[in-house]
């Protein structure tokens, strides 16, 4: 795990613990990951890759998100997506919706990331390291969003927007564990790759854990 | 001038062959000039033609890679394609300025459209920025589906004024690997113009030719050209074919373009003005002729000089030849009178020599009668004796003058026999002793006995006998005669040798000349024949005769003639 993965999970963990106040629910479980047969389209280095159409980041794991009614926060934390060795540090983001993610240029070359997913357009420009303040972009709706470099074809990175502050990305077998939650009726969804999203109607009773296997 | 007409003739034959060779070359070279000026233009334009389709197809394709046009395209967001597409390319695919020079123009799109998944146009957002097209123009673009691979091919557009290459480059989806649109871009090509500097290139397509730089006519009699050059099979006119158009000659080259692509095939026409080739070659046969004129005339003056110069040893050598045939003639007349005279005088000699023996044989017979009648003074007696003497002398000569002349006239014919020679001198020192009374003690013989040599005996015996003869005749008084004789292989040696007085150095190449006689001892009988016949029969019994020696002491002859031993061995056998 790097960095930015650690600074996500410990985002998702402050939120739980805020939220823990009120309820003390937790949902766990696996995701039935898939299994990556057919040879990558796009080199293996790159962490998104294609496979018939279907974008999915290498070596798989899922977003596990709790979609329900939650209250807005005052301020959300500011999430990062790097671009090292001509590829995105992290190759899925998962974010809250409003969060403002900033877009550093670890390289020694130009970038320009733009994203022409209907749920957000944008396009950076061309910049470098020095480029300050760091090029960002507030998510304001929920989707998958596409990110290219304009210089560099081949790089591909995706931001998963939620309107949710409850998820979390399993680790590479599958696995999450989904804690702080409110008890009630909620859906959670299990991302797996752009055209997969698995859902299941969850009941949360106040101080236990359910236990979810996707599918 | 013989020489000059000749070496004129040499000059101007020489100068024809020269300028027939320079012709053969002007336009042998010529040939392969024109051949190598229109290959190398050829290439020139189809190098051109390859750069820009190099460079266009190039462009197609990084248009295509373009991540912004996969991200509208991948992405959902067609409404971004064409104004992406017109930022990404900038002045790439604009349509060019007209003004500009075709190989610019020709690598800038006239227009250019995507198509999608389903080949199907997506219509642009303003046309106008993308070259605006008719909508029967338009309508040709779209496809059932999408080509896999990279297309290109040719089209009529506006109205069939003009023909554009259409380029048709699938854009693969990055993520699965499937054609997900089609860029299609028109360029213009060369309807004519003149991209080499003699080469004027335009396409056939559909039955029609594009070569918008000619005029009407003259592109109807290409078109039929190219026509007939199309269908009469593939690539009819690839390497070249000379054609007449419209009163000028051009080398017609074409190529198919495209020949196994998804549309129309295209040919693309060149042609070649030979106008200025073939004035180079006129202007190169002119000169060539001017040259050889000139040099005619160099040669004719050079041969006038050089036969001038030639001549005068010529003349030279002429005149002295003219004397040496005048001194040849001369000699030549001298020689067959010496040799009429030799004959006339041979003829003469024999003549007279058989005219004189019946009159003095008639004077001797008389003489004798004369003798015998007798009654005459003792005086009288005498003077008819010595008379008679005469006349045996006379008869002597005469029969040797007679045999000599026949000799001369080479009238004798040798039966040759085996004669002995040992015999032979016997009897002549017989002879001797009987009719002059030489001593016989005074006479010495060394011959072994039966000495055979090949001859006829008639003229042997003369040989022999002349010369125990002389060797008496000319011998001092009291003097001996020696004859010796012996064989050696085959030639026999007779020498007969008495103790005469020296004979002068100068006088022994005369000894054996006709009528001398020594010039010493004039009483001495003779006639001065003895040796001379002596020496003509031995040499024409195949020997000789020679004096070997006259020192005061002994004067010695010898005579060689040829063995009969193998002839008198095979004999015996």
């Amino acid at each position: 795990m790097n960095s930015c993965k650690i600074l996500y999970f410990a985002v998702a963990f402050a939120g739980a613990i805020s939220i823990a106040a009120a309820a003390d629910c937790a949902v766990e479980g696996r995701v039935e990951l898939p299994k990556l047969r057919r040879a990558p389209v796009v080199n293996k280095r790159y962490e998104i890759v294609s496979s018939a159409g279907v974008l999915a980041p290498f070596p798989a794991f899922a977003v596990v998100y709790l979609e329900g009614r939650f209250p807005q926060p005052q301020a959300l934390p500011v999430a990062q997506m790097a671009q090292k060795d001509l590829a995105f540090v992290t190759p899925l983001l998962p974010v809250r919706v409003g969060t403002k993610v900033e877009f550093p240029n670890l390289d020694n070359t130009y970038h320009n990331i733009f994203s022409f997913s209907p749920s957000k357009r944008f396009d950076l420009g061309r910049y470098t390291s020095a480029e300050r303040p760091i090029p960002s972009q507030t998510f304001e709706k929920a989707g998958l969003i596409t990110l290219r470099c304009d210089i560099h074809e081949h790089m591909r990175g995706l931001v998963l927007v939620v309107d949710t502050p409850h998820f979390i990305p399993t680790d590479s077998e599958g696995r999450f564990k989904l804690g702080g939650l409110p008890a009630g009726s909620y859906k959670l969804k299990a991302w797996i790759d752009s055209k997969t999203t698995l859902e299941k109607n969850v009941d949360l009773i106040a101080g236990q854990t359910l236990r979810v296997e996707f599918p | 001038m013989k020489l000059l007409a000749a070496l004129s003739l040499l000059i101007i034959s020489l100068t024809i062959f020269g300028l027939y060779l320079a012709e053969r070359q002007v336009t042998a070279e010529t040939q392969h000039d024109l051949r190598q000026a229109f290959d190398a233009e050829l290439a020139l334009l189809r190098t051109a033609r390859e750069f820009r389709h190099a460079s266009v197809i190039e462009r197609c394709h990084a248009l295509v890679h373009k991540p912004r046009i996969h991200a509208a395209l991948e992405d959902g967001a067609l409404d971004l394609l064409y104004p992406n597409a017109a930022s990404e390319l900038g002045k790439v695919l604009v349509p060019g300025n007209e003004e500009e020079p075709l190989a610019r123009r020709s690598t800038r799109a006239r227009f250019y459209r995507f198509l999608n998944a389903k080949g199907a146009l997506i219509p642009p957002v303003v046309a106008a920025e993308v070259g605006e097209l008719a909508a029967e123009d338009e309508q040709k673009l779209s496809f059932k589906s999408l080509p896999e691979e990279q297309q290109s091919g040719y089209f009529w557009m506006d109205g069939n004024r003009e023909v554009v290459e259409v380029i048709v480059t699938p854009i693969i989806s990055t993520e699965d690997g499937q054609a997900i649109a089609a860029l299609v871009a028109g360029f213009p090509v060369a309807g004519g113009e003149r991209l080499a500097p003699e080469i004027q290139s335009g396409l056939w397509l559909d039955g029609r030719l594009y070569f918008q730089a000619l005029a009407e006519p003259l592109r109807a009699g290409l078109n039929a050209k190219v026509t007939e050059a199309v269908t009469s099979g593939e690539d009819a006119a690839k390497g070249g074919v000379e054609v007449q158009l419209g009163g000028g000659r051009f080398m017609l080259f074409c190529e198919s373009l495209n020949p196994n692509g998804l549309f129309q095939t295209a040919h693309e026409v060149a042609i070649y003005s030979l106008a200025d080739l073939l004035s180079r070659q006129r202007d190169l046969r002119w000169r060539a002729g001017g040259a050889g004129a000139l040099l005619l005339l160099l040669g004719i003056g050079a041969s006038f000089y050089v036969s001038a110069r030639l001549a005068a040893p010529v003349r030279e050598l002429a005149a002295v030849s003219a004397e040496n045939r005048v001194l040849r003639e001369k000699a030549e007349a001298a020689l067959k009178v010496k040799s009429d005279e030799l004959l006339r005088t041979a003829r003469f000699s024999a003549d007279a020599s058989h005219q004189l023996k019946t009159p003095v044989a008639v004077l001797r017979a008389g003489l004798g009668e004369l003798i015998a009648y007798g009654g005459q003074t003792p005086e009288a007696r005498e003077e008819i004796s010595m008379l008679l003497q005469q006349t045996s002398r006379l008869t002597s000569i005469i029969e040797d003058l007679l045999l000599l002349s026949r000799l001369d006239a080479g009238r004798v014919q040798l039966e040759v026999e085996t004669v002995n020679l040992t015999g032979l001198v016997e009897s002549c020192v017989e002879d001797l002793e009987v009719l002059h009374g030489f001593p016989a003690d005074c006479v010495e013989t060394n011959i072994p006995p039966s000495l055979m040599i090949d001859g006829q005996k008639r003229y042997t015996h003369i040989v022999v006998h002349n010369l125990i003869e002389n060797a008496r005749k000319y011998n001092c008084p009291g003097g001996r005669i020696r004859i010796t004789a012996y064989e050696e292989g085959s030639t026999v040696f007779l020498r007969i040798a008495n103790n005469g007085h020296s004979i002068p150095e100068s006088s022994r190449e005369h000894i054996f000349e006709r009528f001398h006689r020594g010039g010493m001892n004039e009483n001495v009988p003779g006639h001065g024949l003895g040796l001379n016949l002596a020496r003509e029969l031995a040499r024409i019994h195949g020997g000789d005769l020679r004096l070997v020696r006259s020192d005061g002491e002994w004067t010695e002859f010898e005579a060689r003639f040829h063995s009969a031993k193998v002839d008198a061995k095979n004999a015996e056998a």
